[in-house]
């Protein structure tokens, strides 16, 4: 019944009109230019009616949050990602898109699907994301007087600044587990 | 002593603190009926510790819990208004008993137009909970309020028809003559006479009106709208704390205990019970008719959803009022031809 | 106090005055944060006439507690702590997807006994959240013992749910290849492996018996109500082209008449190999919705039953490495959570904790079509509407 993901990203980006995609660890994803986002889903629109979410990753190289990503050189970008989907065949798919981050700006999909309204909504407060042509793109989830875009990799988490524990910071090891054996499998539990 | 009976004035505030004290105490008892039913009904066990056993003192500790808690006024609140509220609610509700017999003796006042009187005295109660809606300067109890008026004028009409079959039957509109003619033989099976209350009598659709219309004016479930917690908070009562929630806690109760005596006077026989003495064991009679009439509007809130006020409103015009006007007019015609 | 204070503390006055040309200004009703129906802290701003809701405009973000950006700063076991937390009612359900987006991305294989425990949890968790919603719905139309015969049925899942992860709401019980061994096997007794506790299997099949028993009360007490009906019917109805279109998923989808199961379309747990049929309703009205739920009862029991008659025996847990790092990728997984689609789009850059994690909650989006849901609705109504979209506010705000 569902389309493996090989073929259904091939199928979808056919379909809006783009010869980037990807099917790694069975996530069909599309790219498409930041220009014809709103064509694509209007064009995806009536085979994918399901709309299920929209959201968008701060590409940064240097972080000021969490472990910096491992990758060499990563572009420094605005990730524009939504996810449509067939509730007849169960196939899912996710659209993406670039956008600079001097001017984050994109048209906005309220026009197509009703529900990207509040998504668009909290990506605009968490990311700093402007949606052309949103309705009402004021504050979801945060005060009207809060300043700054906390889900961006420059916006830092005070109470990490504070305590760095919990996270990802090496505590001191357990009595029983002196030193680090990383790869010791009798020592899963 | 007797001396001091004769004096009008005397007797009649002793009827009054009598009456007062009996139907106070005949409330708490069914509020703490009702804490116990539906505790059972759900599964639960209710009160259990105040007062040793069965947690039988359980109203009492709650009305003085709230005695000890502050008198509460809303700093926009319409002050007067705000205070008497829960008073004419209360005041309305005992009104009532005035017309009530627990024997052939045993009643405040025997009015020729009791039945009149009744129904006039039971509508001051909605009076109250209009001026506490809009006096509370909030927008759920404003709510609450309109949604009381409108149902009482929705189901005073269907209320009044369905009394209006009963009176007729009987040609009396004395409470105690009503009760009288439900006495009389109804007819002769060989040499027993068989007296039945009016509701075997043929009123039994008169009776269900009522007792449907009785529901609404009580503001119990089904029809509890202008309270609807979910909807409204708490509906009119909202803003209200201490002594005054009390006085309306303890006047919904009287007002079951009121409606649910002139329901048992008009249609169950009152405090007739064949083959018992009236003087004697009227009051119980007619305690017991209350208490039956109690557990059905019990059992009701505990079992059903409330209704909607539009769907409260299509009942009332569109099947109670016409039912009651066939209703009164069966029996006018029965009386004729009969 | 200046007039313009003055006019404002007398507006309550103002606005419902009945002019002589019978003019009946708007009034605006402010239901909650803090209101018996609202489930926790969400706030409505209602413009009414009389009784009839024009326009309401939902205020959300009281419970928003950051997770997205939390996560960036923790490891991935750590987020399972903070995932069970998004729909405090069925918390087991909230670490699925996570925990498979995990394991996807790092290639593991999960034990086939592990995968079986996480669905049975998962369907107690399902179980246990639609007793709640069987139960509190009646309450919102004001009939309150539903409620007291659905909630002691539901403890009997929870107390089966609590003797395996020892937490009633917050399990916190799955792990990166698998689950933790059963509740009292702690680091003391690391090389006993604990499994499920003794007795069970057979405990289950009885809780499943009494749960069962309940859907069949509450078929009697409230679904064959009349006041029930006539509250229900035809109230709140969501088409379903508009539902995809605002991504109204579970329950809520399905009454609308869309047979979308993610049980059966994905397969992030074994559910291939079981039987259940799908709930569907018709009008997509509040009955239906409530319909729904009661027949998904049902049929979770019965996958209950399957999977506890076939749980096969073996390992608890893959062989994982000591400090868990997640090759680069991105995945989304999503999974059938009792109150719909709950995915986790899972950007890794090769740290110990995600690059980036977009939590797609169910709730987020059955509210989202609220505000047109609402317009021309009864006071009552929104109530009603507003239960049987059977929301929680941690997993709108996330």
């Amino acid at each position: 019944m569902t389309t493996s993901p090989s073929e259904l990203a091939e199928r979808v980006a056919g379909i809006v009109g783009s010869d980037r995609f990807s099917y790694d660890n069975g996530t069909a994803k599309v790219h498409v230019e930041a220009a014809r986002w709103v064509e694509a889903h209007e064009a995806l629109g009536a085979e994918m009616p399901y709309f299920s979410w929209l959201s968008a990753i701060d590409w940064a190289a240097d972080v000021v949050v969490g472990d910096p990503p491992e990758t060499e050189g990563i572009e420094p970008r605005y990730e524009v990602l939504s996810c449509l989907g067939n509730v007849e065949t169960g196939d899912s798919v996710v659209l993406s898109t670039d956008i600079a981050k001097d001017d984050p700006k994109i048209d906005s999909l309220s026009g197509v699907f009703g529900g990207a309204n509040w998504h668009e909504r909290e990506a605009a407060e968490m990311l700093g994301i402007d949606f052309v042509g949103h309705p009402n793109l004021s504050h979801l989830y945060l005060p009207d007087s809060f300043e700054g875009h906390p889900l961006r990799k420059t916006y830092p988490l005070l109470s990490r600044e504070v305590k760095p524990w919990p996270g990802t910071v090496d505590v001191e090891p357990m009595p029983e587990e002196e030193g680090p054996s990383t790869e010791n499998p009798e020592d899963t539990g | 002593m007797i001396a001091v009976l004769d004096n009008f004035w005397a007797l009649l505030g002793l009827k009054v603190l009598a009456a007062t004290g009996v139907i106070l105490t005949v409330a708490l008892v069914i509020i703490f009926a009702e804490l116990k039913i539906s505790a059972h009904m759900q599964s639960r066990v209710g009160p259990y510790f105040a007062g040793g056993r069965y947690g039988w003192a359980q109203p009492l500790a709650d009305a003085v819990k709230f005695l000890q808690k502050e008198d509460l006024v809303p700093r926009d609140a319409d002050r007067p208004v705000f205070k008497m509220a829960p008073m004419v609610v209360l005041a309305g509700t005992l009104a009532v008993f005035v017309i009530v017999p627990f024997s052939p003796d045993l009643v405040v006042r025997n009015l020729d137009l009791g039945v009149f009187y009744a129904l006039a005295a039971g509508s001051i109660g909605t009076v109250g909970v209009l001026m506490a809606g809009w006096s509370s300067a909030n927008k759920y109890s404003l709510m609450g309020g309109l949604r009381a008026a409108a149902q009482l004028i929705a189901y005073e009409l269907p209320l009044v028809l369905a009394v209006v079959g009963v009176v007729i039957a009987s040609g009396t509109m004395s409470m105690v003559g009503i009760v009288e003619a439900q006495a009389e033989p109804f007819f002769h099976l060989g040499d027993t006479a068989i007296r039945l209350p009016y509701v075997f009598q043929g009123q039994i659709v008169g009776f269900a009106i009522f007792m449907i219309a009785m529901l609404a004016e009580l503001s119990r479930t089904p029809f509890d709208m202008p309270i609807a917690e979910s909807e409204l908070v708490m509906g009119y009562l909202t803003e209200y704390s201490g002594i005054r929630f009390t006085m309306f806690f303890l006047g919904e109760y009287a007002g079951i205990v009121a409606m649910s005596a002139i329901a048992s006077t008009l249609f169950l026989g009152g405090y007739y019970f064949p083959g018992l003495d009236s003087a004697t064991f009227g009051p119980v009679v007619l305690l017991a008719k209350i208490g039956l009439l109690a557990f059905v509007m019990i059992w009701f809130r505990w079992t059903f959803p409330r209704f909607r006020e539009d769907q409260l409103q299509s009942i009332a015009w569109r099947w109670l009022v016409p039912l009651s006007l066939v209703n009164i007019a069966v029996t006018a015609t029965f009386k004729v031809v009969f | 106090m200046t007039s313009a204070d003055r006019q404002t503390l007398s507006m309550h006055h103002s606005e419902v005055q009945v002019s002589v040309e019978l003019q009946t200004p708007d009034m605006t009703l402010n239901l909650g944060p803090q209101h018996p129906s609202t489930h926790g802290v969400l706030r409505l701003v209602a413009r009414v006439d009389g009784e009839v809701i024009e326009e309401v405009e939902p205020v959300i973000g009281y419970m928003h507690r950051g997770y997205e950006k939390l996560a960036e700063v923790r490891t991935y076991s750590q987020i399972t702590a903070l995932v069970n937390r998004i729909d405090w009612v069925s918390g087991f359900a909230n670490e699925i997807p996570f925990m498979v987006a995990t394991e996807r991305l790092m290639d593991l294989e999960v034990p086939e006994r592990a995968q079986y425990i996480r669905l049975i949890l998962t369907e107690m968790a399902r179980i246990s959240n639609h007793l709640v919603f069987l139960s509190s719905f009646p309450l919102e139309l004001g009939a309150s013992t539903p409620l007291m015969h659905a909630l002691r049925e539901r403890e009997r899942v929870l107390d089966l749910i609590e003797g395996v992860t020892g937490g009633r709401f917050h399990p916190n019980f799955n792990r990166v290849g698998g689950v933790k061994p059963a509740a009292g096997g702690g680091s003391t007794q690391k090389k006993v492996i604990q499994d499920l506790p003794k007795g069970f299997l057979d405990q289950t099949r009885e809780a499943m018996r009494y749960v069962r028993d309940v859907c069949d009360d509450m078929v009697d007490l409230v679904l064959g109500n009349e006041i029930f009906m006539e509250r229900t019917k035809g109230v709140g109805i969501i088409p379903a082209d508009r539902a995809l279109a605002f991504g109204v998923s579970g329950p809520n989808l399905r009454a609308s008449g869309v047979p979308f199961d993610l049980r059966k379309t994905d397969d992030y747990l074994p559910y291939s190999t079981f039987e259940f049929d799908i709930a569907t309703g018709e009008n997509g009205d509040c009955f239906d919705r409530y319909a729904v739920r009661l027949e998904e009862v049902i049929q979770a029991s019965r996958i209950v039953d399957q999977a506890v008659d076939s749980i096969p025996a073996g390992e608890l847990r893959a062989k994982v490495p000591r400090v868990i790092k997640v090759p680069r990728g991105e995945i989304y997984v999503r999974a059938e959570n009792p109150k719909g689609e709950m995915g986790y789009y899972v950007v890794s850059e090769g740290g110990r904790g995600p690059y980036r994690l977009k939590i797609r909650s169910a709730s987020f989006s059955n509210l989202s079509v609220l505000p047109w849901l609402l317009k021309g609705q009864l006071v009552p109504d929104v109530i009603a509407v507003l239960g049987s979209l059977d929301f929680v506010l941690g997993d709108v705000d996330r």
